[in-house]
């Protein structure tokens, strides 16, 4: 321990320097895996928060398929009473317009309070100045006018609204005023989702919520909470058709499951720059072995074992990955932040509505931070680390241990073998189906791509050194003709930096090959598919969860515009699928408005316009490809659909490709759709225009139309396809920090790397600067040599880039998503990526070829 | 002129109480085609001497003019011209490039001083075909022997015609007859191309063959010794200094 202290955490405080940038390095590694760990965690818990606040002490609850539990079915289910107590519930989400014109969202529940009672806390603020709870009676006063809500404490509070004051609900395109008739202790569940939370009457929530006939839940807390298993079984078989007991958290499962593919992928990305910040460790731990050779040798000499050697190199990275993990976690927590305001746009533009927040850190954060970077770091270490302690105490007190690396061509061919290997492997994982669907062989066959990729680099290295030095000395004299020699003559050394700087390139083009096809494919899909010149929608909507319905009145109103042409009215509902209860997103719309004017792109058959004709008013659904893909679903097979009056087969009649969600849509005509699930009310509107008429023009005189009392989103054609593209844009705003994150913690490889052979060349460039050369030629050699492992770094990453490209179009994203990429070259990206990362080398080479100038005649002799 | 002029150098390293005098004001003079010897014991101060002469260090207190240029007006960029052509170097061990060809150490100094390529490859085959290493152009330092190294080093100093010679203990690392040779080499040097060397040694016999010796004890020359009467390889010091 003395000459841990001594030795180790002396030098280490003396060049604080190198120590900072190494903890940094393992921090931000820490930090990136944690923040997206915690981002993911937070945007589930906001749903299941959400959750658990409407689920309260339920036990069970009953569902419908899709459209929720028909009043009329409550007769039929007294037996549930037998197990327990029963209430029926509407939960859904509306907006509130405080006083002060600001709007806000909320999640609203509608309760028959008599029956609630026993299920929920309410905690008023008027009775608990009195120390007792409102009895049944009371509450079913204060909510029995329909104008009636009740807000929480806290919410009211931060937006200035008082009891018995005066707010505007907005549900759907309607606007509803209400009094606050309660205010809700800021305790128990109004505390969970930030006090967002309203309670209505059912009744009042029914016709508010349009859903007059229908429920949305039936919930039981059962009178034997310990014999939930039974109760589930025995009412699970005596449930009518069309209805299905879960427990509450089944809904929480069944988004975890839909974000699984989404929250693995950023994963996976963000253990890139964890890895990469692990170089760092490698590079640092190299450099004290080298720059500290001599005393290496000192302590061989005086008695020092090579275990003692090797213990305390290793010591040394320990201690810097703990510094590292312990000041990466906090980091973490803070990029979280940032992480979900990054994510919580794709989260709710393509999965789930919900306040997103970060959790706080927890033992498992800890231990994960610790039990990922510490042994990651120790094995980064082990390789400098055994150098260091294989110092012979002569050569090291001599000083002259370091020679030209000779040209090695079996070497050469033996990594070219290795490479081919990995490549050769990485395309039979890609052939694999998935795992659980998830992409585990794509992303196995990413990592052999990647190991290939690395044992190609010395190859790239002995390669330069054949044929580059004609080059550089052509461009560079004297500089060049130095930094060729230097590059050449530490091939070993300069490995693994650059196969991690190639390593992070490669991902990075990739990725930006994979989101540039991305786009080409969406954009192409977008201007073939979204025909119509003005897309209508209810406020609020999202894509999943009970959407808000837009009124007959404003469908009317709209209708009534002489420049409308057609309307096709859409509804979608989620919908457990499969045996696994996927949940899927059923559709209806207009097929005959959609044959005349729509412009779906099919994937199959060849005519699908034809096949989508034969299931107008049929039994029949066309389904997206992503669906297709996940439930392993053909042209002309039948699917059975959960409806209200029980399972229901439908014949696929045409797969299309659809981007807007890889929960996978099964669409059907909108007559099939009331004949099995009732009569709707549409969530939005495709409106089709006489050619002569302007949209802009339309859209306005469609709003005055409407007036202040419906609130409904009018998009143009145009601005419609800037929002799918704003919305395709942020949802990959993650993908890049992260990756710009894992290449500057590689830049900062680079810059330790060249750190490492400066050190170890001070003796030449002290003789350097003896012979006649000037601080500015040697800064500038050091600067060439920087710049040249960036572009052939960048060069290698390019072709790798390409590689990995196909693998995540092909294999990860279908594997993942289902959804079909065209390929295409974001040429001018990586132009620019390639001119970036060739500047920032050479800036990181400045600081290296600062201290390579600073040798004096003292280190020649 | 002059090849070197030094006059009363002092160097101090560290400050105050805990300053250690390297140097105590000593002047050298060198005329070209001069040879000097530096002798003394180890730590009296040769290398800080030489270091001083050849401008890789600046004294503390004294002058340095090197073929005409006076070293204290230099600034870094100065000092970097003056010895990439005025001024060559050769040390004990070696200090070649092991990255670079024997055939490129050697030219390095031209190289650096902006010859162009075609040029300084032909003076430097030039260079290693009069130490004996036309065979050897092509090979890299850790390809060829000690003796090989340090007349690859002499060609180095050479290669540019600077008006003086620094040569730290430059057979020091030689067995006694690559030391003779490189010894010749240097003395046929001196005379032919008129360089004036300014070595240190702990070797009698090599300064011996110097036409001036310098005795150096703990940072003062304690007298010049003409080489005639220098001890030999064969007397033992102790006496030759008496």
């Amino acid at each position: 321990m003395t000459l841990f202290r001594q030795f180790i955490l002396r030098a280490l405080l003396r060049d604080p320097r190198r120590s900072l940038a190494t903890v940094a390095g393992v921090t931000l590694g820490v930090a990136v895996v944690l923040a997206i760990r915690l981002a993911n965690t937070g945007s589930i818990r906001g749903f299941e928060t959400a959750l658990d606040v409407v689920a309260g002490k339920t036990s069970l609850e009953i569902v419908g398929a899709g459209v929720g539990v028909p009043d009329a079915q409550l007769a039929d289910l007294g037996w549930l009473r037998e197990y327990g107590l029963v209430s029926p519930v509407i939960a859904r989400t509306a907006r509130l317009r405080a006083p002060d014109g600001t709007e806000h969202p909320l999640q609203v529940l509608g309760v028959d309070v008599l029956r609630d009672r026993p299920f929920r806390e309410y905690q008023l603020l008027e009775f608990a100045q009195g120390g007792r709870e409102p009895s049944a009676q009371e509450l079913l006063a204060l909510l029995l006018d329909s104008r009636s809500v009740v807000l929480t404490e806290r919410f009211a509070s931060r937006h200035g609204i008082d009891l018995d004051g005066s707010v505007q609900l907005i549900i759907g395109d309607r606007v509803h005023d209400a009094v606050v008739r309660g205010l809700l202790l800021d305790e128990g569940p109004a505390r969970v989702v930030d006090g967002q939370l309203a309670l209505l009457d059912v009744a009042v929530a029914q016709l508010l919520f349009d859903r007059i006939g229908w429920l949305d839940r039936v919930e039981i807390q059962l009178f034997e909470a310990g014999a939930i298993d039974d109760a589930e079984q025995t009412i699970a078989a005596r449930l009518p058709d069309g209805l299905r007991v879960q427990r509450p958290a089944q809904r929480g499962r069944q988004v975890e499951k839909m974000l699984a593919a989404f929250h693995f992928n950023l994963t996976a990305l963000s253990y890139i720059a964890l890895v990469v910040g692990l170089f760092l460790v490698y590079n640092t731990v190299a450099v004290s072995v080298i720059s500290r050779r001599r005393e290496i040798g000192t302590l061989r000499a005086l008695g020092t074992t090579r275990r003692t050697v090797l213990g305390l190199f290793l010591g040394e990275a320990a201690l810097l990955a703990a510094v590292g993990a312990t000041v990466g976690l906090p980091t973490g927590w803070l990029l979280a932040q940032g992480a979900v305001r990054l994510t919580s746009t794709t989260v709710n533009a393509l999965y789930i509505t919900s306040a997103a927040t970060v959790p706080p850190l927890t033992l498992v954060d800890v231990l994960l931070a610790f039990g990922v970077a510490m042994p990651l770091a120790l094995a980064a270490a082990a390789i400098p680390a055994l150098e260091g302690s294989r110092v012979t105490p002569i050569a090291a007190v001599r000083g002259a241990d370091r020679l030209a690396s000779q040209d090695d061509p079996r070497r050469s061919r033996r990594a070219a073998l290795v490479a081919a290997a990995f490549f050769g492997l990485g395309g039979w994982l890609a052939t694999l189906d998935p795992v659980g669907g998830l992409p585990l062989y794509g992303l196995a066959a990413t990592l052999a791509v990647i190991g290939g990729a690395a044992a190609l680099v010395p190859v790239l290295l002995a390669l330069l050194r054949r044929v580059g030095r004609g080059v550089l000395v052509r461009w560079f004299k004297v500089e060049g003709m130095l930094a060729h020699a230097n590059l050449s003559a530490s091939i070993g050394r300069l490995t693994v930096s650059v196969a991690a700087l190639v390593v992070s390139l490669a991902m990075l083009a990739a990725i930006a090959i994979m989101i540039g096809s991305f786009r080409e494919t969406v954009t192409y899909w977008v201007g073939q598919t979204l025909r119509a010149d003005l897309f209508v929608a209810a406020a609020g909507r999202g894509p999943a969860g009970p959407s808000p319905t837009i009124s007959a009145d404003a469908e009317q109103r709209v209708a009534a515009h002489p420049a409308v042409t057609a309307i096709d009215q859409f509804r979608t509902v989620d919908l457990p699928y499969g045996p696994d209860g996927d949940l899927i997103i059923l559709g209806a719309g207009t097929f005959e408005v959609l044959l005349e004017h729509g412009g779906l792109l099919f994937k199959e058959p060849a005519d699908g316009r034809a096949a989508m004709a034969k299931a107008v008013g049929a039994d029949a659904v066309v389904v997206s490809e992503a669906f297709a893909l996940k439930q392993g679903v053909s042209v002309e097979d039948t699917i059975e659909l959960d409806t209200p009056q029980g399972a229901r087969p439908f014949q696929v009649v045409a797969i299309y490709y659809d981007y807007s969600s890889d929960r996978g849509l099964v669409v059907m005509d909108r007559p099939t759709f009331a004949r099995h699930y009732g009569t709707q009310r549409p969530g939005g509107l495709t409106v089709y225009l006489t050619p002569e008429a302007d949209p802009e023009t339309v859209r306005e005189e469609l709003l005055a139309a409407l007036g202040p009392d419906h609130r409904l989103f009018i998009n143009t054609n145009a601005t419609l396809r800037a929002e799918v593209i704003r919305i395709f844009d942020a949802t990959f705003a993650i993908t890049y920090a992260l990756e710009a994150i894992a290449i500057f913690v590689a830049i900062m490889g680079v810059a330790t790397t060249l750190l490492t052979l400066v050190l170890e060349r001070r003796e030449e460039l002290a003789m350097l600067r003896l012979v006649g050369a000037g601080r500015r030629q040697i800064r500038r050699m050091v600067v060439i040599e920087a710049t040249m492992l960036g572009v052939l770094s960048q060069g290698l990453g390019l072709a790798v880039g390409v590689v990995l490209s196909l693998i995540l179009i092909y294999v990860i994203n279908v594997q993942s998503f289902g959804w079909t990429i065209q390929f295409s070259l974001p040429v001018w990206f990586l132009v620019r990526s390639t001119l970036l990362v060739a500047v920032a080398t050479a800036l990181a080479g400045l600081y290296p070829a600062r201290v390579a100038t600073s040798f004096g005649g003292e280190a020649a002799r | 002129m002059s090849a070197l002029q030094a006059r009363n150098l002092r160097k101090v390293y560290g400050r105050g109480e805990t300053g250690v005098d390297a140097v105590r004001g000593v002047s050298v003079e060198l005329t070209a085609g001069e040879c000097v010897a530096v002798v003394g014991p180890s730590g009296c101060g040769k290398s800080t001497l030489l270091h001083l002469c050849g401008g890789m260090d600046r004294p503390t207190a004294g002058t340095v003019v090197v073929d005409g240029v006076a070293l204290a007006g230099l600034g870094d960029d100065g000092l970097t011209r003056l010895r990439r052509e005025r001024v060559g170097f050769v040390f004990q061990f070696f200090n070649l490039l092991p990255t670079l060809t024997l055939a490129e150490n050697i030219a390095l100094p031209l190289l650096l001083a902006g010859v162009s390529a075609g040029e300084a490859a032909d003076r430097a085959r030039a260079c290693a075909d009069r130490v004996g290493l036309a065979h050897r152009l092509h090979h890299y330092p850790s390809q060829v022997s000690g003796g090989e190294l340090q007349r690859s080093a002499v060609a180095r100093a050479v290669v540019h015609r600077p008006a003086l010679l620094i040569a730290d203990e430059p057979t020091g690392n030689l067995d006694t007859d690559n030391g003779r040779l490189v010894l010749d080499l240097l003395r046929t040097l001196n005379d032919d191309i008129g360089v004036a060397v300014l070595l240190a040694t702990h070797d009698q016999a090599i300064a011996a063959r110097a036409d001036r010796i310098l005795r150096m004890r703990d940072g003062l020359v304690v007298g010049p010794v003409d080489a005639e009467t220098a001890p030999t390889a064969t007397t033992p010091p102790e006496v030759g200094a008496l």
